[in-house]
């Protein structure tokens, strides 16, 4: 067939193609990202400025620091993205891990001294192990009982927690009992396992009990996860033992470097241990190994320039944000300010937040997701319930503080600001978003693995659990942190539900009144000595906005983990 | 299938040998639990014996008297610190209503007495207030640094301003001699027992408090808007003045026409020159004191009123008689 002339022109075909139009609109765009970037970016050095006080050292201990640390790393950067980028990645792991894992451990710090004792976390975790233990029992012992394990499910774990409460069959059988001459058998109240162990006459020393309940399994789960990606047996069973035999020799090395043994098994278990075996990863596979050079150069270039600065006396810089003010609680003197009583109120508060707000998101999401009808009057009601979640997720926060003050404090009489009603509340804040996000993951799981997986016979229950739900886990993982990163610098509820302003003791119990992070600094905004407006304040935002950074990346990581092998 | 067998094997053996190292380091590493204490607890984990203090006082109100009350609660937790005394500031009215009359508030500060209104609240839930008076303050009316022109004002001028009767909107409807500029008000709000004073005592029981100003529970958000207008205006208790001196102009006050102008200071609040020096006050609940974690709060606050603590803030402190005074209340209610 001939080839056809065109009977009409295509549009321009007469006139030079106009591309003015198309440039402007690029620059336009590009001018309001620049203009969106340069300014939070200059906010965030104004404030880092103020929080750090660079410019408050001599010049020869910055000029000192800067050919030590700032040059070599920027030098080693640029070779890592001009010439070597999986160098780049490693280097990038490995600088990121130490601080994720100190984070953690000073987390775990935190939760010994203040929320519960060694012995506490023991019981606690051996109740649950045997809970979870007896449910697994009755799932092999009798798999076909559903109903009953459904009973076992939620029992057991209240027993070995718990206990049971005084009930008339107590009383019963203990009565009888004691009539026919026994002085045994249930007394007015079975106590749980857990109240059993902490009454225990003797108990392991600390140490061993973190070890056993600790460091262990995560070294197992470690030891697990390499045996599984290496195929070896051995190599797993090598973790484990080398992390255990680490981690006894704190006994000698804690005291001797003057931070207790506790405080090194949560160093090997949460730093330690993951650097390791990323390191030893890196190394087998030989790929990127000189990205390892990074973190070396990094802490040899400290160390250099602090020897060279105390040689040459040079007066480091004062900065408002140091140990002290992570570590001590607000005072009325600047200098003496710190953020440590906040910061656990935070941490607990986003306890409260995870254990209530995590099942509760997930949960609905599943339904609304699998099992909420979508035809019919019902679908059409269910599209109503789907359209107003989306509408709460964007009420402002005063409105959940108010929600708080009236359902929490007015009608069940829980202690104004304390830390389970401020949990609660901006739990309620960022439920919606829980499910929203919840709800994108589980949709992104392709229809196809479900229809193979009930081609195969699964039931609906047995697909969500095997096959939607392990494959959606990473969104959902990643959305609820990022929720998370937002209540955690939620300051409106805090206020409505009457988190003092000036708290000096961190809170060891769920229901004291506390301060957190965002509420403590907006204190210190109107206090009185301008020092804390432009010093500790910024210190303190500094702060926030770290733990918000740490979160975030951790949620990136998550995400990129889910693409790779999704 | 065929890996099961080996499997089951080893995890069997692992079992065992984790269960043998764990007999084995139970058996070696023991601890007692009653950590040795002696006196026959059976480890009830409450580590505290009975002299060591500890509870929790709850301190609200007055933004005015927030300052003394964290300073307070900071030397008192140097001496004892199991007892968490947590301040904050609602502001007198809001602290009465919202917190100490509910009974969710151990104490409350407030920069005026309490009103008839709020002891009714109060004892329909029980809760019996005691007064104490801790310390002087004088309320300082302050203006723009540029503001060259005023240097002293009556109380009736300060009524034009802060009531609507008048209709003033620039400073020359004061007086015309004042330029042609708009006046900026900025005050406490309505919650604030500062408002309270100033209402009652300079605008006047009759005539209404402005609505047309900026209200706001942070002293210090009156102090910015006072700096960043030349035509502002705003008041608020000494210490905010004292600790932002540079930052803004205190105005002396006279009452009458023909009185005496006189400077917002701690000595002519302390003399009685000062027209507008007020008392500042705590409330304790009386069955708040019968804790004795807030007892020895109260009873270390009474005593400090007196020292340099409260000097240094920027209020007047209590005098030796009113120490001792307060003391003997507290003795009469609590003993």
């Amino acid at each position: 067939m001939a080839t056809r002339e065109p009977e009409t022109g295509w549009h321009g075909e007469n006139s030079d193609v106009n591309h003015l139009r198309g440039r402007a609109f690029e620059a336009t765009c590009l001018a309001a990202t620049a203009f969106g970037l340069v300014s939070v970016l200059l906010l965030l050095l104004f404030v880092a400025n103020d929080a750090f006080r660079p410019f408050s050292a001599d010049a020869g201990w910055l000029a000192t620091y800067a050919a030590t640390v700032v040059v070599p790393l920027a030098a080693l950067a640029v070779y890592y993205y001009r010439l070597d980028e999986p160098a780049g990645e490693v280097a990038y792991v490995t600088s990121g891990l130490p601080v994720v894992g100190l984070l953690l451990t000073g987390g775990f710090a935190v939760l010994f001294i203040e929320l519960l004792s060694v012995l506490e976390w023991f019981a606690l975790l051996i109740s649950l192990v045997v809970a979870g233990g007896l449910i697994v029992a009755h799932g092999r012992l009798r798999p076909k009982a559903a109903l009953e394990r459904l009973a076992v499910v939620f029992l057991s774990p209240v027993i070995t927690m718990f206990g049971l409460p005084p009930t008339r069959f107590n009383w019963f059988v203990t009565d009888t009992a004691a009539a026919l001459g026994l002085d045994f058998g249930l007394y007015y109240r079975v106590i749980s396992l857990r109240e059993a162990i902490l009454m225990l006459p003797f108990v392991p020393t600390d140490w061993v009990m973190l070890l056993l309940t600790l460091v262990l399994p995560i070294a197992g789960a470690a030891g697990w996860f390499v045996e599984k990606r290496r195929e070896s047996r051995r190599d797993g069973l090598a973790v484990v033992g080398m992390t255990t035999v680490v981690a006894v020799l704190g006994l000698v090395a804690g005291p001797l470097l003057g931070i207790g043994t506790e405080v090194w098994l949560l160093l090997v278990t949460f730093a330690a241990l993951p650097l390791g075996v990323y390191v030893e990863g890196v190394i087998r596979r030989s790929e990127g190994v000189r990205g390892l050079a990074f973190p070396v150069v990094a802490v040899l270039g400290v160390a250099a320039g602090a020897v060279a600065t105390s040689a040459l006396g040079f007066a480091g810089p004062n900065p408002w944000l140091d140990w002290g003010f992570l570590t001590s609680a607000t005072s009325r003197t600047a200098a003496d300010a710190g953020i440590y009583p906040a910061m656990v109120g935070s941490v607990m508060m986003i306890i409260v937040i995870v254990l209530t707000t995590f099942p509760v998101g997930v949960g609905a999401a599943i339904y609304l997701e699998e099992y909420a009808p979508s035809q019919g009057l019902m679908g059409k009601f269910v599209t109503l319930i789907e359209i107003n979640i989306g509408n709460l997720a964007g009420v402002p926060s005063v409105v959940y503080g108010l929600l708080g003050l009236a359902l929490f404090i007015r009608v069940l009489q829980w202690p104004q600001g304390s830390i389970i009603v401020a949990g609660l509340a901006v739990g309620l804040l960022i439920l919606p978003i829980v499910i929203i996000s919840a709800q994108e993951a589980i949709r992104s799981v392709p229809d196809s693995f479900r229809q193979a997986s009930y081609g195969m016979g699964a039931t609906r229950w047995q697909t969500i659990r095997q096959v939607v739900l392990p494959e959606a886990l990473p969104g959902i993982l990643t959305g609820t942190i990022l929720a998370l990163g937002r209540a955690i610098g939620e300051t409106a509820p805090l206020l409505m539900i009457g988190a003092a302003a000036s708290v000096r003791l961190a809170p060891n119990s769920f229901f004291d009144v506390a301060s957190m992070m965002p509420r403590q600094i907006f204190s210190w905004s109107s206090e009185l000595d301008p020092a804390f407006r432009h010093g500790v304040l910024a210190a303190g935002v500094i702060t926030l906005l770290a733990v918000l950074l740490v979160m975030n990346a951790t949620a990136i990581v998550i995400r990129n983990r889910y693409q790779r092998t999704g | 299938m065929t890996d099961s067998p080996s499997g089951g094997l080893s995890r069997r053996r692992f079992l065992t040998s984790s269960g043998a190292i764990g007999t084995l380091a139970l058996a070696g590493c023991v601890q007692n639990t009653s950590r040795g204490d002696g006196s026959g607890s059976d480890g009830s984990g409450s580590d505290g014996s009975s002299d060591v203090l500890s509870g929790q006082v709850i301190i609200k109100g007055s933004s005015t008297v927030f300052p003394i009350s964290d300073a307070m609660a900071e030397e008192f937790m140097e001496e004892h610190g199991n007892v968490n005394v947590t301040v904050d500031s609602t502001g007198s009215g809001g602290g009465f209503e919202n917190w100490f009359c509910p009974g969710d508030s151990d104490i409350n500060g407030a920069s005026r007495p309490i009103s008839d209104a709020e002891i009714e609240q109060c004892s329909g839930n029980d809760v019996e207030p005691v007064e104490f008076e801790i310390a002087g303050d004088a309320l300082t009316v302050a203006v723009n640094n540029d503001a060259d022109w005023v240097d002293c004002i009556t109380f009736d001028e300060l009524r034009q301003i802060w009531s609507d009767e008048a209709g003033v909107t620039n400073w020359s409807d004061v007086r015309d001699e004042w330029p042609d500029m708009e006046i900026e008000r900025y005050g406490p709000a309505s919650t604030s027992g500062t408002f309270d004073y100033f209402n009652e005592n300079v605008v006047g029981e009759d005539t209404e408090h402005t609505t047309e100003y900026q209200p706001t529970e942070e002293d210090e958000t009156i102090v910015k808007g006072i700096r960043d207008n030349e035509g502002g205006i705003g008041y608020f208790g000494f210490a905010y003045f004292n600790s932002n001196s540079e930052a803004v102009k205190a105005v002396e006050v006279k009452a009458e026409e023909d009185g005496e102008c006189t400077a917002p200071s701690l000595a002519n609040a302390k003399d009685g020159s000062y027209p507008l020096a007020r008392p500042l006050f705590i409330y304790a609940a009386e069955s708040a004191l019968q804790r004795e974690e807030v007892y020895e709060f109260i009873e270390f606050y009474l005593e400090q009123a007196e020292t340099d603590i409260v000097q240094d803030i920027g209020y007047v402190p209590s005098s030796a008689e009113q120490r001792d005074e307060n003391l003997e209340k507290l003795d009469e209610v609590a003993g």
